[in-house]
């Protein structure tokens, strides 16, 4: 679904690369976990392969369509899904209007939006009452979960996730790996979660860690 | 599509501070473009009424200055210091025939006066009723002379002859009104038919179809017949107590051809001023053009427009409207700059909220239209507020503005004034509807002829009608609409650089 070519980054020009050329491939129906420690360059691998920004050597390709090709807002609005560390929800508008908004904005096939949208808040312990207050009025555990909600209804084939987990208690962040591991596993959906937690990363098909400018796959830990 | 409209609803809910803000500073833009819109048509409408009013007439008359100057150059030449009797040339009746045949022309009023003897009647002397503290210099409205140049003595009666008294100024000035009978028309050429003022009928018991005896300072009679009388509403000035002709009562009215003959035989086909009244005032400068390329000698005779009165009764409006004008254009633009201002700040208070719409995939446009909608949101507040406020806003600069100018205007005048009033020794004036005062038999036509409205005698505009319609309000819509396009667009360079990345990882 989604590979990336001889890939490289570099933050200014003079400046040493982030990456040895990143080869890297992912497919449609797993969950991939990425591990590394801080400064690592995770983030910046993410905003990368979300479409936020443009690698500046080597390319990435969705379905074997350049994202040049597509054009970064285009492959933003139609083909992925982001998670923000930091939620990024709409200040102004509620919960459930956040979702909606994005759902809008992609638009989502789903006929009656506002119902999918409470049922999914639901899913995550986000009752109707709650979904109808500004975001603003919710804590960060809420609002993480109101954010991956949101990348959770869209249509998008492609799901990333910034530490997803980083601001939940422990029942919630199974909750959401059970989400993500339904999302890839039932939907098709090509889930790629970027974690320093190794219980996250574990709980994924397929992990990599980013070590010394490279990916490297780790073997997962025996149950 | 939908969606960033009601993002900018939401948007707009929320952060009430900054939509009040917002609609504050949008209303008093657009109360000060709806003031300038509003006082700049009621200056239009003005002038347009002003125009209307003052109609558009073109005298022709003797042209006294080149006389007097003619014979104040003869006296030096002969030295004769003493000899003061010159003559004032009468508009023959070919010239105003030539100029009757011009284009634009309305209608016209012949004029020819002079002073005779009531005979078989009293004329009305200076009573104290009559008399009025009126100084005598106020002759600008038409008693210029008084008939003594010529070195006779001048009658009691006032013989105004007209080719329609309806076109007499008196009578298009509502000062006089004809209460029996009939006035004087073109159908009474070659008669001696006469229209008498009231109070002079009423003095000698004369009653319409009488017959009145009258003798010129020759002694010659003549039978008028009255076939009309009139009230004059006209008060008596200081002079008509010496002079009873200059009284207002006793102006009997005939056909010019009548009053030639009473002149004397060398007055045949002749008129002492002509007023032409023309279509439209826009073409007065062409109608003079026109008459001097007919022919007209114009060292014997003038033309006199009333432009003058009516660009002095226009000029504070001119001045209002573009005042008005030029607060429309600097509000506009002072307007957008501010507007630009506060939505660029605005949008970098939002650089968060751009930077998440973008990473949702949301085009750069639909952002930028959201900004617009909000606008356009707070226009339509805005327009309301102004609707209300804009017109007291307008009046009151409105009716300040031209108070001002006004009394500009008012001490040019005076200034003017005090250096000398010119047009007095013409006679005509630039108003030119002021009936003269009679002329002195034998002795040349009357020099006043036609008195003046003279420029500082216009009516000035004191008062704008502003009145806020639908046309200056869809107007202000437009402008408003404007503005907030060029903010928007002015602060939206800022967001098509706007990288998503950037945004949030500061």
């Amino acid at each position: 679904m989604l590979k990336i070519e001889k890939m490289n980054y570099w933050y200014q020009s003079k400046s040493e690369p982030l990456y040895h050329a990143i080869d890297l491939a992912f497919e449609a129906g797993k969950l991939y976990g990425i591990l590394g420690s801080s400064g690592s360059g995770k983030t910046t691998f993410l905003s990368l392969i979300a479409g936020l920004d443009r690698p500046k050597t080597g390319d990435i390709y969705y379905n074997n369509e350049s994202l040049k090709k597509i054009g970064l807002t285009n492959y933003r609005n139609q083909y992925v899904s982001i998670v923000f560390q930091s939620y990024n929800l709409l200040p102004y508008l509620s919960a459930l209007d956040n979702i909606v908004a994005a759902l809008e904005i992609t638009n989502s096939q789903h006929k009656n939006r506002k119902t999918y949208a409470i049922d999914m808040l639901a899913k995550v312990g986000i009752d109707e009452n709650l979904a109808r207050k500004n975001v603003q009025h919710l804590s960060g555990g809420q609002q993480q979960r109101v954010a991956i909600v949101r990348a959770m209804c869209c249509d998008a084939k492609l799901v990333v996730a910034d530490e997803p987990t980083g601001n939940l208690d422990e029942t919630n962040s199974r909750e959401i790996i059970r989400l993500f591991t339904q999302l890839a596993h039932e939907q098709g959906k090509c889930v790629i979660v970027i974690t320093h937690e190794k219980e996250i990363a574990y709980a994924c098909d397929v992990i990599l860690e980013l070590k010394e400018k490279k990916f490297t796959q780790v073997d997962k830990a025996p149950n | 599509m939908m969606n960033f409209l009601k993002r900018a609803f939401y948007s707009m809910k929320v952060k009430k501070g900054r939509t009040l803000l917002l609609t504050v500073v949008f209303s008093a833009i657009l109360i000060f473009i709806l003031a300038g819109l509003t006082i700049q048509s009621a200056s239009l409408k003005a002038t347009e009424n002003a125009k209307k009013s003052m109609g558009a007439t073109v005298t022709l008359s003797a042209n006294m200055e080149n006389i007097f100057k003619n014979a104040q150059k003869s006296m030096t030449e002969d030295g004769e210091k003493e000899k003061r009797d010159f003559t004032i040339p009468s508009i023959d009746g070919e010239t105003v025939r030539k100029l009757s045949a011009l284009d634009n022309i309305d209608s016209l009023s012949i004029t020819s006066s002079t002073t005779v003897n009531a005979s078989s009647f009293e004329a009305i002397t200076a009573t104290e009723e009559t008399s009025t503290e009126e100084d005598a210099a106020s002759g600008g409205r038409g008693f210029g002379g008084t008939g003594m140049m010529g070195g006779k003595t001048s009658g009691d009666i006032s013989l105004a002859g007209t080719n329609d008294s309806a076109t007499a100024s008196a009578f298009l000035n509502d000062t006089a009104k004809i209460t029996d009978g009939v006035g004087i028309t073109s159908a009474d050429a070659g008669t001696k038919n006469a229209v008498i003022e009231k109070n002079l009928a009423t003095e000698n018991k004369i009653v319409v179809g009488d017959t009145v005896k009258i003798k010129n300072t020759d002694e010659q009679a003549y039978t008028l017949k009255v076939v009309g009388i009139y009230e004059s509403t006209e008060t008596a000035d200081q002079r008509s107590m010496q002079i009873p002709a200059l009284n207002p009562y006793n102006k009997i009215y005939t056909a010019t051809d009548f009053v030639n003959k009473v002149k004397g035989s060398t007055y045949k086909d002749t008129a002492d001023s002509v007023l032409f009244t023309l279509t439209d005032p826009e073409q007065m400068t062409s109608f003079v053009k026109e008459a001097k390329a007919a022919g007209l000698d114009t060292d014997m005779y003038s033309l006199q427009t009333n432009d003058q009165v009516y660009q002095q009764m226009i000029e504070p409006l001119k001045n209002v409207e573009s005042f008005a004008q030029k607060i429309v254009w600097l509000v506009a633009i002072a307007g957008t700059i501010i507007l630009a201002l506060i939505v660029i700040i605005t949008i970098r208070e939002r650089k968060y909220e751009i930077g998440v719409l973008l990473s949702l995939g949301e085009k750069r446009l639909k952002i930028i239209g959201q900004f617009f909608a909000e606008l356009i949101l707070v226009l339509v507040m805005a327009l309301v507020i102004a609707g209300i406020s804009g017109q007291f806003v307008g009046n009151y600069v409105g009716q300040q503005l031209l108070e001002q100018q006004n009394t500009t205007s008012a001490a040019t005048t005076t200034t003017t004034e005090s250096q000398g009033r010119p047009g007095t020794i013409n006679g005509p004036g630039a108003g030119g509807q002021g009936q003269g005062g009679p002329g002195g038999q034998d002795g040349g036509p009357s020099i006043g002829g036609f008195g003046a409205n003279n420029a500082s005698d216009a009516e000035k505009i004191k008062e704008l009608d502003i009145n806020l319609s639908i046309e200056e309000l869809v107007q202000l819509g437009g402008l408003g609409l404007g503005i907030s396009f060029l903010a928007v667009i002015l602060a939206s360079i800022g967001i098509m650089r706007m990288q998503p990345k950037k945004i949030l990882n500061s």
